[in-house]
């Protein structure tokens, strides 16, 4: 193989907010390391400085419609990217300026803290643009790496240790099975880059079968589907709570990308081959989450099994298979990312007052903070699917693209799942709102959660009330997935008993 | 001018009261309720206005307004009225503005109550008037939280809930056992996961109509005038749609929420509950099964025939031997939702007309009763039918509204319920004899719970002299005084009343809006409607 690299300043271009973000995360290392008196404050917001400066140079990218193609095809960079970037960036930005209390509070976060979840929000942008098997391997581990260190970083509390722990095995596991995967599917095809692999694909071998498995289960244990569900209730446990945040959001968004192009690109042309097993995936992870976060009694596990019902929610849109199942995930990620990373936030208002996440501690919580307990009480309809809220529209786009793509039987199993998971997001708002507080005293919170917790509240309603920007703007980041379409008549959609 | 904007303002004027009630502190009562009653008045007045500037001659939807929401989904902000809307928007209004004079008192978290009490509102004005199916579900899923809000927040337990004393059995029974001792959090969340899962069939039915349409549209004009649907197909979406929307209606036997929440419920949210909520369900009915699948209605209305008379029966017998006023109003209002579906059932211009009267009627009785029951109980602190009694001495006024309540209720001549109920009947018979005659029958049933609940409440045995020492019992025990307490009971007393002698206007407006539904239904046949 012939394999020049050649890179001129155009292409160097494509790569200037992953380039401007590296530079300036070593910068806030030399700033930390330095030895004056800069506070941990001062580079909080430093990191939400550099990274609204990304965030600005990839609007500017968006607006401009620049796209290409760098490193032989390795790395992408299409309007799908650009809108996944976005997405990681802007949650990132809401987990920094989430962590700053807890940064501040609590000795054993360090200013490296910063540089972690940094370089971690970094990864996930290049997993976005990452258009082959060597890169999605090389981009997942390293946005990964910097988990290992956040998920365990409270060093003198056993939990997090053991979350840690966890978190490193079963991710050093995964790597081995996604290599594994990687090397099955290049000797099969003898390419790596998504696209050529399609075309080079004829009937499927046992060796691509199982190669695309095994990737589909990396890519699965990342985003937290059941079967693959194991890690998260306790990882999001034990981490410090706004990595658990981050950790919720920025990474899956991330690998979703990934199998969009995956599963949209290279497996186009095998839909009736896989779609079983996303169809099967979605409603175990719809109805197990569901089902065993009502026995939850911690704020953080119930938020993570809530998750692992979400990420079913999500698998529908990929069982889709069509441009409006690929739409109907982005949106939804971004409903996801306002209303997950809202409720972590006032779980970690609440800890810093209460110092407890027991969701028996709510008690009565609208008598002590009205605006924390209004915030929750959003923020989890929201992930309920109540209008007039983000989460309503996604829901319904989803179930809506399912039902286009003709799986009936997975939307009303995934409705059925919405009025069971509707019972436990009631249950914290009966405590936070019934029931009375055994301490009357308020709760106050400090003016950055307070921003915090705003901005995703109003995004929280801006989607669930205006939300045609976000729909646009999927429909003309999902162009690469036109060859999906399907045309559905009442002729096409068969009912499960002949109709 | 204002008629472009009528629909908009009468549904948004209760959000903008509860977006501007968010920004101000509980301890500025006066500015809170005063928020509140002025934006619900806005809505009241408009509502007024809007069913005679409703032109019956012309028909159809009017005022309608549309705004694109996004055009890749179909999906616009479509609103307007026909005249089966116009009557249960002016009940929805009349309810709110009612609503918020009767919860004036209320001392806890006022500014949370009127918050959520005005969302309900809106959200039932807004299935009401909208013309797309999204909408229409968008604020139909929208009337549920609040209601659970408020059931909890500010309702009530049960009699049997309270005098369970172990605390550990209590909450156990209370929430998993219950049979007659009910917490009000379990009424809370019984009543949002009966109608969200309600709500989640009708959405199936929803999403199968707009893809099997084929038309990319959630625009009920559009769909009715274009999507064509036939067998299985047809059949199931229908059921689907019915039995979704039923749920709320509270059509047996679905309705087991419905008695208990009502019990549970603060005074106002009972009556917007009984009065307009659970219209929502007939209503929605007619607009998404009758005008898109006209044919399959013909064809499987008999279903609703046949469930309403257990609807009706069921409902009055189990009243009748309740001791809970509000378990008696509760039912009650169960069993006149019996004689809307037989109404609906007939497929007939009177009966149908008349059902849609009766839905507005029900609910100025229906708002009536609860207001009153509501007074006893914050007065008394019981609900308690055997230890109420006498009551009319200390509070003669709210007992002759009690009176007119009672009237208004099994449809006495000179209120607007006895057209209704009239019109129903007459319309049903030539269709369906039997119902019929039950549903006469069942009228009996309801006069008898109805003055059984009036003597045991505000009166006593005969032959006794004044019995439970009435006057040293009630001595605390005040009448309805002032203008806030009485305003809206004269309001509700007024309306039956004046419709009841003028109906015409009502009558013409829903006529309009009937005769083309009908034919479409019937295929063109000749409907018996009145030119």
């Amino acid at each position: 193989m012939n394999f020049t690299l050649s890179l001129s300043g155009a292409d160097l271009l494509l790569l200037l907010p992953e380039i401007f973000l590296t530079i300036w995360i070593c910068m806030l290392l030399v700033v930390d390391a330095v030895p004056s008196r800069v506070s941990k404050r001062v580079i909080g917001k430093l990191s939400i400085a550099g990274l609204s400066a990304t965030l600005v140079a990839l609007f500017w990218f968006y607006i401009n419609g620049k796209t290409g193609t760098l490193f032989n095809g390795m790395y992408v960079l299409d309007p799908m990217a650009i809108y996944f970037k976005i997405f990681i960036v802007a949650s990132t930005i809401l987990v920094v300026s989430m962590s700053i209390e807890s940064v501040e509070r609590f000795p054993a976060f360090r200013g490296e803290y910063y540089f972690l979840v940094l370089m971690s929000a970094l990864g996930a942008m290049l997993m976005a643009s990452a258009n082959d098997l060597v890169s999605i391997f090389v981009t997942l581990e390293f946005t990964t790496f910097g988990f290992y260190i956040l998920v365990a970083y409270l060093r003198e509390d056993p939990k997090s240790n053991e979350a840690g722990l966890k978190f490193f095995i079963l991710g050093a596991f995964t790597a081995g099975i996604l290599a594994f995967g990687i090397s099955l599917i290049y000797g099969a095809t003898g390419k790596l880059i998504l696209t050529d692999i399609a075309q080079v694909m004829g009937e499927p071998s046992v060796a691509l079968i199982a190669g695309f498995l095994l990737l589909f289960a990396a890519l699965g244990f990342k985003i937290g589907a059941v079967p693959l569900h194991a890690w998260i209730p306790d990882v999001y446990h034990g981490a410090p709570t706004p990595v658990t945040a981050f950790l919720s959001v920025a990474p899956k968004g991330a690998a979703l990308a990934i199998m969009l192009r995956v599963f949209f690109v290279t497996l186009a042309g095998f839909t009736a081959e896989w779609i079983w097993l996303l169809v099967l995936v979605a409603i175990v992870s719809m109805t197990y989450g569901n089902i065993v976060a009502i026995a939850q009694s911690n704020m953080k596990r119930l938020l993570a099994y809530s998750g692992i019902a979400q990420i079913g929610n999500v698998v529908i849109g990929l069982a889709a298979a069509s441009k409006m199942g690929g739409e109907s995930i982005m949106f939804y990620l971004w409903a996801y990312l306002f209303a997950n990373l809202g409720a972590f936030a006032v779980v970690i208002a609440v800890a810093h007052v209460i110092n407890s996440e027991e969701i028996e501690d709510y008690s009565g919580l609208n008598r002590r903070s009205p605006f924390l307990a209004f915030a929750m009480l959003l923020f989890l309809l929201s992930l309920a699917g109540v209008p007039p809220l983000a989460g309503f529209i996604a829901k319904l786009y989803i179930f809506m693209a399912a039902m286009k793509a003709g799986l009936i039987t997975l939307v009303v199993i995934g409705l059925v799942n919405v009025v069971i998971s509707m019972y436990y997001y009631l249950i914290v708002v009966k405590k936070m709102y019934i029931n009375e507080p055994t301490d009357p005293s308020p709760v106050t919170v400090s003016p950055t959660m307070t921003a915090t917790i705003s901005v995703a509240m109003a995004g929280t309603l801006i989607l669930g009330i205006w939300p045609k920007p976000f729909l646009d703007w999927t429909v003309s980041a999902t162009q690469i997935f036109s060859h999906l379409n399907i045309v559905t008549t009442t002729q096409s959609l068969t009912l499960p008993f002949g109709g | 001018m204002i008629d472009i904007w009528l629909v908009p303002m009468i549904l948004f004027a209760p959000v903008v009261g509860a977006v501007a009630l968010l920004f101000i502190s509980n301890q500025q009562r006066f500015l809170v309720q005063m928020i509140a009653a002025g934006s619900s008045f806005v809505s009241f007045i408009l509502s007024f206005y809007l069913l005679y500037a409703y032109d019956h001659t012309i028909g159809g939807y009017q005022f309608v307004q549309r705004f694109v929401w996004s055009e890749n989904l179909g999906i616009s902000f479509a609103v307007g009225v026909d005249g089966i809307a116009v009557p249960l928007v002016l009940a929805s209004s009349i309810l709110l503005f009612t609503g918020t004079f009767i919860s004036w008192h209320i001392k806890d978290r006022l500014k949370e109550f009127y918050i959520s009490l005005l969302i309900l509102a809106a959200a039932t004005i807004g299935v009401y008037v909208s013309l797309d199916l999204f909408f229409l579900y968008f604020f139909y899923e929208l009337s549920v939280l609040p209601m659970y809000l408020l059931l909890g927040m500010w309702g009530s337990h049960t009699k049997s809930y309270n005098e369970m004393k172990d605390t550990q059995k209590r909450d156990f029974v209370g929430f998993i056992l219950n049979f007659t001792s009910n917490s009000k959090e379990y009424a809370a969340m019984k009543l949002v996961l009966f109608l969200s899962a309600g709500a989640v069939v009708a959405l199936l039915g929803i999403l199968l109509i707009y893809v099997g349409s084929g038309l990319n549209t959630f625009d009920i004009p559009t769909l009715a005038a274009h999507a064509e649907f036939s067998g299985t197909m047809a059949t199931i979406i229908w059921l689907l749609i019915f039995f979704g929307f039923a749920s709320i209606a509270p059509l047996w036997p679905l309705h087991s929420w419905s008695p208990v929440g009502h019990a549970a419920a603060p005074a106002a949210t009972s009556m917007l509950h009984a009065g307009v909520l659970m219209k929502l369900g007939h209503f929605s009915i007619i607009r998404v099964g009758y005008e898109i699948l006209p044919e399959t209605t013909q064809v499987l209305m008999p279903i609703a025939a046949v469930l309403c008379v257990f609807s009706i029966i069921y409902g009055g017998w189990v009243a009748y031997s309740q001791n809970d006023t509000k378990y008696v109003i509760g039912y009650s209002s169960s069993s006149h939702m019996g004689y809307v579906f037989l109404g609906m059932a007939a497929l007939t211009y009177v009966s149908l007309t008349g059902a849609v009267l009766y839905m507005f009627a029900h609910a100025m009785a229906t708002g009536l009763l609860f207001a009153l029951a509501g007074w006893v109980y914050d007065q008394t602190h019981t609900r308690d039918i055997p230890s109420l009694g006498g009551l009319s001495r200390k509070m003669p006024f709210a007992t002759g509204c009690f009176v007119v309540a009672v009237a208004a209720s099994f449809g006495l001549p000179g209120t607007v319920s006895f057209i209704g109920e009239l019109m129903i009947l007459i319309g049903s018979w030539n269709k369906y004899p039997v119902q019929t005659i039950i549903a006469v029958l069942a009228i009996v049933v309801t006069l008898a719970y109805l003055l059984r609940m009036l003597r045991g409440v505000f009166f006593w045995e005969p032959g006794k002299e004044l019995p439970y020492d009435a006057e040293l019992k009630w001595a605390h025990v005040q009448d309805t005084n002032g203008f806030v307490n009485r305003m809206p009971l004269l309001v509700m007393i007024a309306c039956t009343i004046y419709f009841g002698i003028f109906p015409g206007q009502f009558i013409d407006v829903i006529g309009s809006s009937v005769e083309p539904l009908l034919a479409k239904i019937h295929g063109g046949a000749d409907v018996g409607g009145i030119p």
